[in-house]
């Protein structure tokens, strides 16, 4: 009953529905609007708040102003320490993570026999939870009975000491989290499988070899999804928290402590949330910046598909 | 209000709450505490034998388990702290407790507060506060495997031992080939565990007044210490762990595998259990100084919010009475006189930590001494584990964690 007569006041009178038509947009999504307030940007400007006090969890809090983020670039060496591992693990993560990721998609676009299994399998190592994939990891790597040294003893390599060498634990890390690389591949597949076919019919009849298909069809045409991925990378490589936390606990002598690392010991263990959250603030600063750098460098090497370059572009 | 008007208004409140007015009649309190499994069920029966002598009184047990700091923390952060709650870490939380001198001086002769180790109230002691009252405790003493160091020929250590004698058995009992080790050597060791060898080489880790660690930390006496566990590693004596692994020496311990081990009260149920034919000596002495033992205790403190600070402390003072303490099989007694009655003080597996609790009095660990101390450990761990991984030059990587530590004690 009110079903049709909404409709027939809907349809009767145009004007008075217009108001109600720019609010429904917003009931639509006012459920993420509310959630993205309550839950990400109201704690947000609290966490900015909090960055201008000593703010004990127990205890009076005082403000001190801009002393939390002095303090840390001047008097803190742990700081500058754990910024560089992390920058340190985002430069081998981030290249690695796109290279291994790119890789397996073009392995899975090749129409190969059992794609369909390949891409499950790959796909599967990135459901596992981090916990459960630290308890794999720690046994793959352990020194004395870890199976990678078990299988590098067969090709006569005497394995290092992965998480007990502060030259390797990094490296260990790095390795662990391109476990995650499966969702990296599933969104270059689908950019993969986009591209029109077309494209390479047409190269390969002009006697385009296949390395150059590649380079000069595959790679271009794939860049908005590069760039997605790079951007993402980016970000979970300075989020790192819980391979260090877990795997190595930080050591072997601070190799592993990551920034992110440094914040929870800071909030959680030493109870200076006011330090902890200048120093997210700062993670959140050089996280912005790198993404908007790598935006800005995207117009150089992104092509978007039906995209129309600058004026001049136009008169060829 | 008049007394009608406020009859009226309780009638009318019974009402409608009675429950709640109820529970603020008799006296409710709010007991947190980290304990689970056969623990928590002592503390459950402790709480009702409280109930019990206390009729009218309601113990709430809030057993807050594994994730105890976070939860205690919300907790006083909501401005919702329980009343009595279990304690170790008073610098953090020290602003929260109600100090308990004045109690003390009050009732002390009646709970014979004599009858508890004054170390283990040392361990609960800020500024002259004490913020705790002893519930249990552990010391530290080495457990040794009866059947390697027969193996090995060399005699069981005895009371008053060296860390010479130790390395010499060490030595004896190694045979890394089958995987036996005659002692091990954490590289990251709880830094509050391990200012007892500094204690027992006659240095600690920061000065008394807490306003000075260079000198302290990075003593001499203090590198000797760091430098001899590092040797023991490079010899062969000793197997380190925490080195990329996560073998712990109790493990080893229980699967044969380690003659000699430095262990407290938390390790010997697994150890019983493992069947292993062991016996338990006090730690070895550094040649002519006295040991000395880190002390590892529980306490109950209250809450500085509480609404019944007087119900409260009779829950604490019940808590530490002989009866109570009886009742806590699950550590060590903090009463001598229950260790006596109940023949813990004899038996030859629990003599030692008793033993170490008495040669320990007088030692104040670090984290009492400055609010930032476990800022500063974390530079002292990583001194002490570059030590071990590197063999040695203990001196440099003390140096190096003073330096680093410096800002805190502008």
């Amino acid at each position: 009953m009110t079903v049709t007569t909404d409709t027939v006041v809907a349809t009767s009178s145009r004007r008075r529905r217009r108001p109600v038509s720019h609010m429904v947009p917003w009931l639509f999504i006012s459920p993420w609007i509310i959630g993205f307030v309550a839950f990400t940007l109201g704690p947000m400007l609290f966490s900015l708040y909090m960055s201008f006090f000593d703010w004990p969890i127990v205890g009076e809090r005082t403000f001190i102003g801009l002393d939390n983020y002095v303090t840390m670039t001047t008097l803190d060496p742990q700081f500058w320490e754990s910024l560089w591992i992390t920058v340190k693990f985002a430069l081998l993560f981030v290249p690695l993570n796109i290279a291994v990721g790119f890789l397996l998609a073009l392995l899975l676009n090749a129409g190969l026999k059992g794609t369909g299994v390949l891409r499950t399998l790959f796909y599967l190592p990135s459901v596992i939870s981090g916990v459960a994939l630290v308890t794999i990891f720690s046994w793959l790597y352990s020194y004395r009975f870890g199976v990678l040294n078990y299988l590098l003893g067969f090709v006569g390599i005497d394995g290092p000491n992965w998480l007990g060498d502060p030259s390797w634990a990094l490296v260990a890390i790095v390795f662990a989290s391109l476990w995650g690389v499966g969702s990296t591949m599933l969104i270059l597949l689908a950019g993969l499988q986009a591209i029109p076919r077309e494209l390479y019919e047409a190269a390969r009849i002009s006697g385009v070899p296949a390395w150059a298909r590649t380079l000069y069809i595959t790679l271009p045409m794939l860049g908005p999804m590069l760039l997605f991925s790079i951007i993402t990378s980016i970000i979970s490589a300075f989020q790192q928290l819980t391979l260090a936390l877990l795997l190595t606990e930080g050591g072997p002598l601070g190799s592993t402590y990551f920034f992110a690392m440094y914040i929870y010991d800071n909030a959680f263990k030493y109870f200076d949330m006011g330090y902890a959250a200048a120093m997210s603030w700062i993670m959140f600063g050089i996280v912005l910046l790198l993404s908007l750098a790598v935006m800005k460098s995207s117009s150089a090497w992104v092509h978007y598909e039906g995209e129309v370059r600058g004026k001049k572009g136009d008169k060829s | 209000m008049t007394k009608y008007a406020s009859t009226a208004l309780s009638v009318a409140l019974a009402g409608l709450l009675p429950a709640a007015l109820a529970a603020q009649e008799e006296g409710t309190l709010r007991l947190a505490t980290w304990d689970d499994e056969e623990s928590l069920e002592i503390i459950e029966s402790i709480a009702a034998a409280f109930e019990a002598a206390h009729p009218g009184t309601d113990v709430q047990i809030e057993a807050y388990g594994d994730g105890y700091d976070t939860k205690l923390s919300a907790a006083m952060g909501a401005g919702n702290a329980p009343d009595v709650m279990y304690m170790w870490n008073f610098p953090a939380y020290a602003a929260s407790l109600m100090p308990l001198n004045d109690f003390i001086e009050r009732d002390g002769a009646e709970m014979d507060i004599d009858d508890i180790s004054p170390a283990l109230l040392d361990v609960s002691r800020i500024d002259g506060n004490v913020y705790g009252m002893p519930a249990g405790f552990t010391t530290h003493v080495i457990f040794y495997n009866r059947d390697l160091l027969e193996e090995a020929g060399v005699a069981e250590p005895e009371a008053g031992w060296t860390w010479s004698d130790l390395r010499e058995k060490a030595a004896a009992a190694s045979d890394p080939e089958n995987q036996v080790y005659g002692f091990a050597v954490d590289a990251r060791p709880d830094p509050y565990d391990f200012e007892q060898f500094y204690w027992s080489n006659g240095t600690q880790f920061i000065s008394d007044d807490g306003t000075e660690i260079d000198g302290y930390m990075n003593s001499p006496e203090g590198a000797e210490v760091l430098n001899m566990f590092a040797d023991m590693i490079a010899s062969g004596e000793a197997v380190a762990l925490n080195i990329g692994d996560d073998v712990s020496g109790s493990a080893l311990f229980r699967g044969g595998n380690l003659a000699m081990f430095e262990g407290a009260m938390w390790n010997k149920g697994g150890i019983d259990e493992s069947g292993i034919d062991y016996g338990i000596v006090g730690l070895p002495a550094f040649e002519g100084k006295p040991v000395k033992s880190a002390i590892n205790s529980s306490a109950v403190s209250i809450s500085a919010d509480t609404d019944n600070p007087e119900l409260a402390w009779d829950f604490v003072k019940f808590f530490s009475s002989p009866e109570a303490v009886a009742m806590r099989v699950n550590d060590l007694p903090v009463r001598a006189s229950v260790a006596a009655e109940t023949g813990q003080a004899d038996d030859p597996m629990l003599a030692p930590f008793f033993e170490m609790l008495e040669v320990s009095e007088g030692t104040s660990p670090a984290f009492l001494k400055h609010e930032d101390w476990a800022r500063m450990q974390e530079n002292l761990s990583a001194a002490i584990e570059a030590t071990m991984i590197e063999g040695g030059n203990a001196q440099a990587h003390l140096d190096d964690a003073v330096r680093r530590s410096a800002r805190f004690l502008r």
